[in-house]
């Protein structure tokens, strides 16, 4: 190990995949749609903690083929898009809230199986 | 029990309490980490991933335990802004100051005002749903299989030097120029979606028009 | 890095089509001063969707990339046409139903145009970035599009339900892709292929856990079973001209990238994920097949039958090989032919009763026998009845998962296909045997353009269904570019 690197890659993944469970158990348990919203942000930063993690210390990215510069690349994309899906998300949440008076899920209930 | 407690009125109770049980927390593994960096047992930036990383979890773990919706969303923060820790840690300064940018200011604000929007006066502010003990299980099962898969894997690993931004740069607008048009056409269809769904409800200027004739 | 091919002419049926976007919304802004009919947004859509389909044939045979990150090869070319196709249908069978129904008609036309660059690139990306947002592009435009309807209540929740779960799936996928990044070291399809085909027993657990979420978040957005709960009611949810474009483009686009992903960089790792493949398309086909007995709206019941549909398709993806690719390409093209069939048929039927829950197809043959044999004509299709369109088309994609070691599965299908029988012939028999409501019994006739799609579409089910011949030979060209043995 050299110095200041003395964290290993599956430190930063074990986060990673534990802020991915949290971010699955946001989603599934909140009924308020922006909660779940929450839940689908913190899923998406657990990808880009993963793919920074794999571009700086991945040993295999040395290797011919390896391409470190695309794990920064994706997550500049998936910022975006993360962002972008706030938006069109809460857009939604707005209409349906005029027009219904809730983001309840739970009470989000004209249609079923 | 929260009532009793002396806090002045005009503070939000669990916010107080909250924040202190956080810094009573905080204080004792900040005391230990200090400790093992001063007896040479971790280097620095050992202590700062521990303490970062315990930012991030405790941050994702008030967003799913608090009940209140505000206070998630706060919580949340803590953790967007841990997430760009990290990136400082492993040398990705301009991806730290973009997740700052986009998370910390615009991603958060967005929340924040959706809340706000979609709030009746008489809705409770409880967002946990009934299903909330199932989703706890399968949730700490995905995790649990996640963080064993990351662990089962011999990962090689290297030390090569930080990524400058100036690579970061040349591969974004050069080789990956095609997807950052597409990227562009994300925000554009993002950008319709918002202000079409926004304006769903107005009536139809035909519509408006036709009722000025018939009255 | 430095011989990277930067020829723009190799995207021009894309350029034409965001151009026709742009040009459609700002037509749609100064619709009143230019004084602009209402058949000019429509008329504009269709005239740039001939114009792309129409370059994409100048790149037949081609053998290109560009930058690394998009291919042009005879497998982009075929969906290239086919969705152009796809949405030329969709705008000439629904532009009367998007007038009465829809509230920013320049917005629709211009997500549908849009989405439809997404579908192409996933079709031809050859790295997962460009693939990952390509399948944003779609799945964003769906998203709002599923939620313009102006008089369904529930268009907005479904919109609002369909990005929730979307951006779950997203997250899965994406977490799939960094896996399967962080084991190969690239994100280039041909550099994965390398990387693993010189072994992946180090990495052990987690590559299986990142093909795992990949198969879930690509089987989300082709609504395979377990993932499929999205699926009844966006398509319930959505105006019907875009329930018709779920049904079509957003699944083959879906299964455009599958094949490129699983036959290319995936193929080196096939023992890992095909048991995977083959339970999800068994529960797919079973699962689809049998809730849709239970139907009683045509938009929930067709919701049923395409996930049926894709439950097959995914077999072919199990038995990857090079007549099962090229099956699966046949297999789509015939699907969304039949399927627009049906779909434009529904269409006319609302446009004239506004109404769509099976019940209302009541006594059809009597009030329109035209468009009963039409609907008769492509249910028979799904359900895969000879000199149709989907019996030929199953009958080589099953016989391809047959040759393919996988009789089992492909006895399942059959058996599946069987049930879908079922249900089909509910909506016949209620067209032809039962009597039209009370005071609806008299004949009504179709609008030009609803004879000329569903008459169209319904000739191509008969010709695909007699004379193949010349499908079979352009899928050939197109699985070939795969180079799978």
């Amino acid at each position: 190990m050299s110095d200041g690197l003395s964290v290993e890659l599956a430190h930063y993944l074990s986060v990673s995949g534990i802020i991915f469970g949290i971010g699955i158990a946001v989603a599934l348990s909140k009924r308020n749609a922006i909660a779940v919203l929450m839940g689908i942000e913190l899923m998406l930063n657990a990808v880009n903690l993963a793919f920074i993690a794999f571009a700086r210390l991945g040993g295999n990215f040395e290797a011919a083929g390896g391409d470190p510069l695309a794990g920064h690349v994706f997550v500049v994309f998936v910022l975006t898009v993360a962002a972008a899906e706030a938006a069109v998300a809460l857009a939604l949440a707005v209409l349906v809230y005029r027009r219904r008076e809730t983001v309840d899920l739970d009470r989000i209930t004209l249609m079923r199986w | 029990m929260l009532n009793r407690l002396p806090i002045p009125a005009q503070f939000d109770r669990i916010i107080v309490v909250g924040a202190t049980i956080a810094v009573l927390g905080a204080l004792p593994i900040a005391a230990v980490l200090i400790a093992l960096l001063l007896l040479d047992e971790l280097t620095a930036p050992e202590v700062v991933f521990w303490a970062v990383a315990a930012l991030i979890v405790a941050g994702a773990l008030g967003t799913v335990l608090l009940p209140n919706i505000v206070h998630a969303a706060v919580s949340l923060v803590a953790t967007l802004l841990g997430v760009a820790g990290i990136y400082l840690l492993l040398g990705s300064e301009f991806l730290a100051l973009v997740q700052l940018l986009v998370y910390g200011g615009g991603v958060t604000i967005l929340l924040l005002f959706g809340l706000m929007l979609t709030r009746a006066a008489d809705d409770p502010v409880i967002a946990d749903g009934a299903q909330k003990p199932f989703a706890f299980g399968v949730a700490a099962l995905i995790g649990g299989i996640f963080v064993a898969a990351v662990l089962d894997a011999n990962w090689s690993q290297t030390d090569a030097a930080a990524i400058g931004i100036r690579d970061i740069g040349q591969r974004l607008f050069r080789d990956y120029g095609v997807p950052f048009e597409i990227a562009s056409l994300v925000l554009l269809v993002a950008l319709i979606g918002a202000i079409a769904i926004a304006r769903s409800d107005q009536p139809e200027p035909e519509a408006a028009e036709a009722e000025e004739v018939t009255t | 890095m430095s011989d990277l091919n930067f020829d723009y002419a190799l995207l021009i049926p894309e350029f034409i089509l965001v151009g026709t976007a742009i040009l459609i919304i700002m037509a749609d802004l100064f619709r009143k001063e230019l004084g602009l009919g209402r058949l000019v947004l429509p008329a504009i859509a269709a005239l740039g969707t001939i114009a792309a389909g129409a370059a994409s044939l100048a790149y037949i045979d081609d053998v290109d990339d560009f930058a690394n990150v998009i291919a042009i090869d005879n497998y982009t070319t075929f969906f290239r046409v086919l969705f152009t196709v796809v949405l030329l249908v969709v705008v000439v069978s629904g532009y009367e139903y998007v007038e009465r129904n829809i509230r920013h008609t320049g917005e629709f036309y211009a997500l549908l145009l849009l989405s439809t660059v997404g579908a192409i690139y996933m079709a031809g990306a050859r790295e997962l970035l460009t693939a990952y947002i390509s399948i944003e592009l779609l799945s964003f435009s769906l998203y709002v599009a599923v939620s313009l309807a102006k008089t369904n209540p529930r268009s907005a929740e479904a919109g609002l339900k369909y990005v929730l779960l979307g951006g779950v799936a997203s997250a899965m996928l994406l977490y799939g892709m960094s896996l399967i990044y962080g084991t190969a070291g690239s994100t280039q399809y041909s550099e994965i292929a390398a990387a693993f085909s010189g072994g992946t027993s180090e990495y052990g657990f987690a590559l299986l856990l990142g093909l795992v979420l990949l198969i879930a978040g690509l089987g989300f957005k082709a609504s395979a079973v377990p993932f499929h709960m999205w699926t009844p009611d966006a398509y319930e949810g959505a105006p019907l001209p875009i329930t018709a474009y779920l049904s079509a483009t957003s699944k083959a686009a879906t299964f455009a990238l599958l094949l490129r992903i699983f036959a290319g960089p995936l193929l080196p790792v096939i023992d890992q994920w095909q048991w995977m493949m083959a339970t999800i398309a068994v529960m797919t086909m079973v699962g689809g097949n049998l809730i849709a007995l239970q139907q009683t709206n045509i938009k929930r019941l067709l919701a049923y039958s395409s996930i049926g549909q894709v439950g097959y398709m995914l077999m072919a993806i199990t038995t990857i090989s090079d007549a099962s690719a090229s099956a699966l390409l046949v297999h789509v093209a015939g699907y969304l032919i039949t399927n627009l069939a049906v779909f434009s048929a529904v269409i006319a039927f609302h446009n004239r009763t506004g109404k769509e829950e099976l019940d209302d197809f009541a006594g059809l043959a009597e009030t329109n026998p035209y468009l009963a044999m039409v609907l008769t004509a492509g249910m028979f299709s799904l359900a895969g009845m000879p000199l149709l369109a989907g019996f030929v088309t199953k009958f080589i994609l099953f016989q391809a998962a047959a040759s393919g070691g996988y009789l089992w599965l492909a006895t399942v299908a059959v058996i599946a296909s069987t049930i879908s029988l079922y249900y089909y012939l509910q909506v016949i028999r209620r067209m032809y045997l039962l009597e039209p409501a009370r005071g609806e019994s008299g004949r009504w006739r179709l609008s030009p353009a609803g004879y000329i799609a569903t008459g169209t579409l319904t000739a191509g089910v008969f010709l695909v269904g007699i004379y193949a011949g010349p499908l079979f030979t352009v899928a050939d060209r197109a699985a070939r570019v795969l180079a799978l043995s």
